[in-house]
């Protein structure tokens, strides 16, 4: 329904620059999340949406109208967006339904126009039979769902989410990921999600941009940036991954580390590099290229979570549950890569896994 | 099974435990009732003795020790000597004597004699005799002179022992030589002759009753018939150690007695509370302090209450009906109110708008208004009454000079006159608006942003926020700041006293004091009075802490705590030229007016006008010995004060925030309500109740003064200790614990060193308002107990306004250079 672009923004707080040259327009009807971890500058940018931030410079037009930029600004309730804030900010001296009504009692919507809205969306956020009750007298994820209500009920063309989960159970926090995205489906409205959880922003996401450091390292579908790690950060940030350094050469990669012990690879890279490897594309094979010693394994129900001497460095395996019987601790073990991703070995992992806060 | 053998032996412990407490507070009760019935009997001995004072048992069993240590060592030894013939005429003589004494007391009297001596065995009789003589000469004897008693001490023993033989030879024979010692007696002749010569000889005794047990015994007993009844008690010796202890400290065994037994009671309450039957050290602690609270603060005031409703000793009404019914009365309360009211007002009205633009918006200088405004709430009240006095004076005031030049006026008085009731309420407002606004301020500066950015997006614009969001979620702490103005400005005396009585607005804090000041008659107005603001006062009080305190919003998010700041733009500038004119008026001028007229000698004229500048006013005022007495007693009782306030904040923020212990809440409830209710009233009630007649006189000492600060005061230091150790989660502690450190390692470790900035500020904040009080001292000082705000207070009244605005603004230097020092102490965490 709304388009944003945002041009060349940057922010900084005094000398402190939290975000550096965000480029991007977000599409009609997509769900888009800035992902990373905190202090990355993704509620900054949502903050600059939604107004309560200025661009130290850049421009952001919401719908190809400048809302930020140059001598432009549209304050917050101009804009006509929806948001839920992190800590819901339900105001606790209204009831459920003022809470709601708020926006269309502004905008002056006749009485009875507001009553058919509000109890709409209430029965969409599922709190009908809670329209009198106060703030205080709702759980966590009730007023959670008043916020989200209320973000909804003047039918915004964007809505804005600044980690709306996070103060959730995770029980409930998973289930309101899948209703959150539903509403957003049905309503067909532009999204805007911010959060460091990346099992969350892979669940909704159309696209995701992940950033650290002010600075979006990488921008995609959840598959691509899971898959296709632009670089270590990106593939450390997302999922579970190893590092391990090796040699590229005659169409294998041998690892020093690990006694010499190589795998096939048919890649562009030669020479010194470092292959991430995710412990659950590993798995046990009697004929597997790498051999290894099993040191210990914990049981986790689904998963059996490993870790296996190979040479002198340890690795972890993701094996399936059931293997844990046939396993034993110290016996002689032999496995296969499924899939693993080749980065240039510039000696600067350490420094790019770096989280700022 | 060793488990199972384990709890069989705990088994009888356990219920031999609850036992053992249980048969001890019982005991403790049974205690506290002997002492009670103690004391009651004594008193009722007391009540039928006729006597004067309590004191008279206490002198009567030192004048009976002393009595029978005359007669044991000195009479009988001499007695024994005399021949045998002779001793029966000197025993004759002293019945004669005795019977005189007795018919001179009370005519019939010998008769009486005769009744006490009789019963008695015949060898004692005597000695009863002589006892009882000698008791009565040591308060109705014929007079011995100073200097007859110098030559008698003069005497050497053996001319000692001459002068009594010659005593007892001159009884028997009225020819006989007497010492020169001796000679006034010579002229006399039969038994005025023998008295005197009786006389002389107890006074030869070595062992000679003090003077001090004569007198008192004089002032106790000034009954001369009831005197005789003492002279029975000192012979017989009937008034034992533990009896005199009990009846001359009747009131006080009584008050002791049922303190006893209130402990016990309530000790015995609690613990039936907590199902646990081992006395917890925490209990003693708690009720030492609800003792202390019970004693001095509860019991004065529901004695007033009752000396209101029970003026006479019978229920009337009509020390209420006094307080409307008499125009002096309804006019004082009519004035309170409406001043209170219009301060609350005006006061809310200008806080308000200054905590908005102070804490929420990018106005310049915003830090050192904010400084400023609090500053104010630490400047004595009857200094600001006095800079405005200056600067509002009808005739000589600085602004009325002004206006009247910048207008062109004549010279007539005016246009603006402060002696009126909307001239209190103006200095009333420059004073206590800065309550309000220290309370709007806490609660704006804590509320989540986001909940306001929540309308901003829903499409409300900053004003409409303002007042569906802002001011709304603001109500209960704007209310309650409200209501701190109104009690507060009600409960004022400094400001009424100082600009209400010249110009006869009386209110109700001034009246209390100058009926006091009438007398025991006028006690009763002054009763009615004080139960009329305490009522007041309590019920704000419950309002603001129960009623509000639940209604209080929890605006505190786990997140941002700074809260948004709403950009003024073109509103920058004209507001913070409106503020700084406000900040001169209201603060800069009236201290520049106190600072400027301590060095003029005609006050109407300019500080800069020729000849009118002098140093003389500085110097005399702090040149008086008085004034530095008054000031080391302020100090004194200030530090006495907070250092004993800031020990009871500290255990009891520690029995608050981190013990569970039933009944913790107790004395907190208690130290509430002593700072909610108004001074005068403490003051009025501690006047009442500590003169003696319950037990305990402290009437005229520092003890009272001192006593009268902690129950107004503590609770500024308690409130600090508390809120800070609420915000050391205790896993700090307990991390100290795992580590090794013991309790009290712990406490000086970790708890101490983190809580000391806010143990200091407590102390400061009890120290500050002790240091200058004026309410409560106006009616508890004497004259060795003044204070330099008192002292203040008499300059101002009745000596000269330029030195008492020297001295006034010395007070301010001092008061800001302790609250510069609290904030180094505290590094910048802690001023007022």
């Amino acid at each position: 329904m709304a388009t944003v672009t945002i041009k060349n923004v940057s922010k900084a707080f005094g000398d402190n620059v939290v975000l550096k040259e965000f480029n991007e327009t977000f599409q009609e009807g997509e769900f888009v999340t800035l992902l990373g971890p905190s202090g990355c500058g993704k509620t900054t940018m949502l903050r600059m949406i939604a107004g309560f931030e200025k661009p130290t410079s850049g421009e952001v037009y919401i719908d190809d109208q400048l809302v930020s930029g140059g001598k432009t600004f549209v304050p917050p309730e101009k804009r006509s967006i929806g948001m839920v804030f992190q800590s819901y900010a339900v105001w606790p001296h209204m009831n459920v339904f003022d809470n709601v009504a708020y926006p269309l009692t502004i905008q002056r919507v006749p009485k009875a126009e507001i009553r058919e809205q509000v109890e709409k969306v209430l029965e969409i956020v599922h709190l009908s039979q809670y329209a009198k009750r106060l703030p205080n007298q709702l759980s966590g994820g009730q007023q959670q769902r008043v916020a989200l209500a209320r973000a909804l009920v003047a039918a915004p063309k964007l809505l804005l989410l600044d980690e709306p989960l996070s103060n959730l159970d995770a029980k409930l926090r998973e289930s309101m990921r899948f209703e959150i995205k539903e509403i957003q489906k049905k309503l067909g409205i532009t999204v805007v999600y911010v959060t460091h959880d990346q099992t969350e922003a892979m669940a909704m996401s159309d696209r995701i941009f992940l950033i650290n450091r002010g600075v979006v390292q990488q921008s995609g579908t959840p598959e691509q940036i899971y898959n296709e790690p632009i670089n270590q950060f990106v593939a450390d940030f997302l999922g579970k991954v190893d590092f391990f350094k090796g040699e590229a050469a005659n169409g294998r990669i041998a690892f020093p580390a690990m006694g010499g012990q190589s795998i096939a690879y048919d890649g562009p890279r030669t020479g010194k590099v470092e292959v991430a490897i995710r412990p659950e594309s590993i798995y046990f094979a009697p004929d597997g290229v790498l051999e290894g010693t099993l040191e210990a394994q914990y049981y986790l129900g689904d998963v059996d979570d490993c870790r296996v001497r190979v040479g002198d460095t340890l690795m972890r395996v993701i094996a399936n549950g059931y293997e844990y019987k046939a396993l034993r601790e110290g016996q002689k073990v032999r496995m296969n890569v499924r899939s693993f991703m080749v980065f240039e070995d510039n000696g600067l992992l350490e420094q790019m896994l770096k989280i700022q806060t | 099974m060793k488990n199972a053998k384990a709890a069989q032996k705990e088994l009888p412990r356990q219920t031999r435990a609850p036992l053992i407490t249980k048969l001890a507070l019982a005991l403790v009760f049974a205690l506290g009732a002997v002492i009670i019935a103690l004391g009651v009997s004594g008193q009722r001995a007391y009540d039928t003795s006729g006597f004067s004072a309590e004191s008279a048992y206490g002198a009567i069993y030192a004048l009976s020790k002393d009595v029978n240590a005359a007669w044991e060592k000195q009479l009988q030894p001499q007695l024994a000597a005399l021949p045998a013939e002779q001793r029966a005429q000197v025993d004759e003589a002293v019945r004669a004597l005795l019977d005189a004494a007795w018919e001179g007391a009370n005519p019939g009297s010998a008769a009486e004699v005769e009744s006490i001596l009789s019963p008695v065995p015949e060898g004692e009789r005597t000695a009863l005799s002589y006892k009882l003589l000698y008791s009565a000469y040591l308060v109705n004897g014929p007079k011995v002179s100073t200097a007859q008693k110098k030559e008698i001490a003069a005497l050497s023993a053996a001319d000692l022992a001459a002068f009594r033989t010659a005593m007892l030879n001159g009884v028997t024979d009225e020819s006989a030589a007497l010492p020169a010692a001796a000679e006034k007696a010579a002229d006399l002749k039969g038994q005025e002759r023998q008295a005197a010569l009786m006389q002389l000889l107890f006074t030869s005794d070595g062992a000679a009753a003090s003077t001090e047990s004569v007198n008192t015994l004089k002032k106790g007993v000034r009954d001369k018939v009831k005197q005789l009844d003492a002279f029975r008690m000192i012979a017989r010796g009937e008034v034992g150690w533990l009896w005199q202890l009990i009846v001359s400290n009747s009131r006080t065994a009584v008050l002791v007695g049922i303190i006893i037994a209130l402990d016990a009671l309530l000790l015995t309450l609690l613990m039936m509370w907590d199902k646990s039957w081992i006395i917890d050290v925490k209990w003693i602690i708690i009720l030492l302090i609800v003792d202390f609270l019970l004693l001095f603060q509860l019991m004065p005031l529901v004695y007033m209450v009752i000396k209101a409703f029970f003026p006479e000793g019978s229920f009337s009404l009509e020390t209420f009906e006094r307080l409307y019914t008499y125009s002096l009365n309804l006019d004082a309360l009519t004035n309170t109110l409406i001043a209170a009211f219009a301060t609350m007002i005006l006061g809310t009205l200008l806080a308000f708008p200054l905590a908005w633009l102070v804490g929420r918006t990018n106005l310049y200088g915003k830090k050192f208004f904010r400084a400023l405004f609090v500053l104010t709430y630490m400047v004595p009240p009857y200094v600001g009454a006095m800079a405005w006095l200056r600067l509002l004076n009808p005739n000589v005031g600085t602004i009325n000079q002004w206006l009247r030049v910048l207008f062109r006026l004549s010279d007539a008085p005016g246009p603006l006159n402060v002696y009126t009731l909307p001239g209190m309420i103006w200095v009333l407002t420059s004073f206590y608006y800065p309550y309000a606004f220290i309370t709007i301020s806490r609660a704006m500066e804590k509320m989540d942003p986001s909940l306001e950015e929540a309308s901003r997006i829903s499409g409300g614009s900053p004003l409409k926020t303002l007042f569906t969001i802002t001011l709304p979620m603001m109500m209960p702490s704007l209310i309650a700041g409200a209501l701190l103005v109104f009690v507060s400005a009600a409960s004022c005396y400094g400001i009424p006293s100082i600009i209400g009585s010249p110009g006869r607005v009386h209110t109700v804090t001034t009246r209390i004091v100058e009926y006091v000041s009438l007398g025991q008659q006028a006690l009763n107005d002054a009763t009615g009075m004080a139960v009329f603001l305490m009522v007041m006062a309590l019920i704000i009080l419950f309002i603001s802490d129960v009623v509000l305190a639940k209604k209080q919003y929890i605006t505190v998010s786990g997140k941002s705590v700074r809260p948004a700041i709403v950009d003024l733009r073109k509103w920058r500038v004209p507001l913070t030229v409106i503020v700084s004119v406000f900040a001169v008026i209201m603060i800069f001028i009236p201290f520049a007016t106190i600072f400027t007229t301590s060095f003029k000698i005609d006050v109407g004229k300019s500080m800069f006008q020729a000849e009118n500048f002098t140093w003389t006013n500085w110097q005399t005022v702090f040149g008086r010995t008085e004034t530095m007495n008054c000031l080391k007693n302020s100090l004194i009782f200030a530090s006495v004060t907070a250092t004993v306030g800031i020990a009871i904040a500290c255990t009891m923020s520690y029995l608050l925030q981190r013990t569970r212990v039933k009944g913790r809440k107790i004395p907190d409830f208690l130290i509430t309500l002593g700072s909610g209710t108004p001074s005068v009233v403490i003051a009025l009630g501690l006047i009442m109740t500590m003169k003696g007649n319950f037990g305990i006189n402290i009437y005229n000492t520092a003890y009272i003064m001192i006593i009268a600060y902690l129950i107004k005061y503590l609770m500024m230091g308690m409130r600090t200790v508390v809120s800070a150790m609420s915000q050391i989660h205790v896993s700090l502690e307990e991390c100290s614990q795992i580590a090794g450190a013991s309790w009290l390692r712990t406490m000086f470790r970790i708890t101490g060193p983190l809580i000391f900035p806010s143990i200091a500020a407590g102390w400061f904040l009890i120290f500050i308002p002790s240091f200058y009080e004026l309410s409560m001292t106006t009616l508890l000082y004497s004259s060795t107990t003044k204070t330099i705000g008192f002292q203040l207070y008499e300059y101002w009244t009745f000596t000269s306004q330029p030195m008492s605005c020297a001295m006034a603004f010395g007070i301010l230097l001092f008061v800001v250079a302790l609250n510069f020092l609290l904030n180094r102490l505290t590094k910048g965490e802690f001023s007022i």
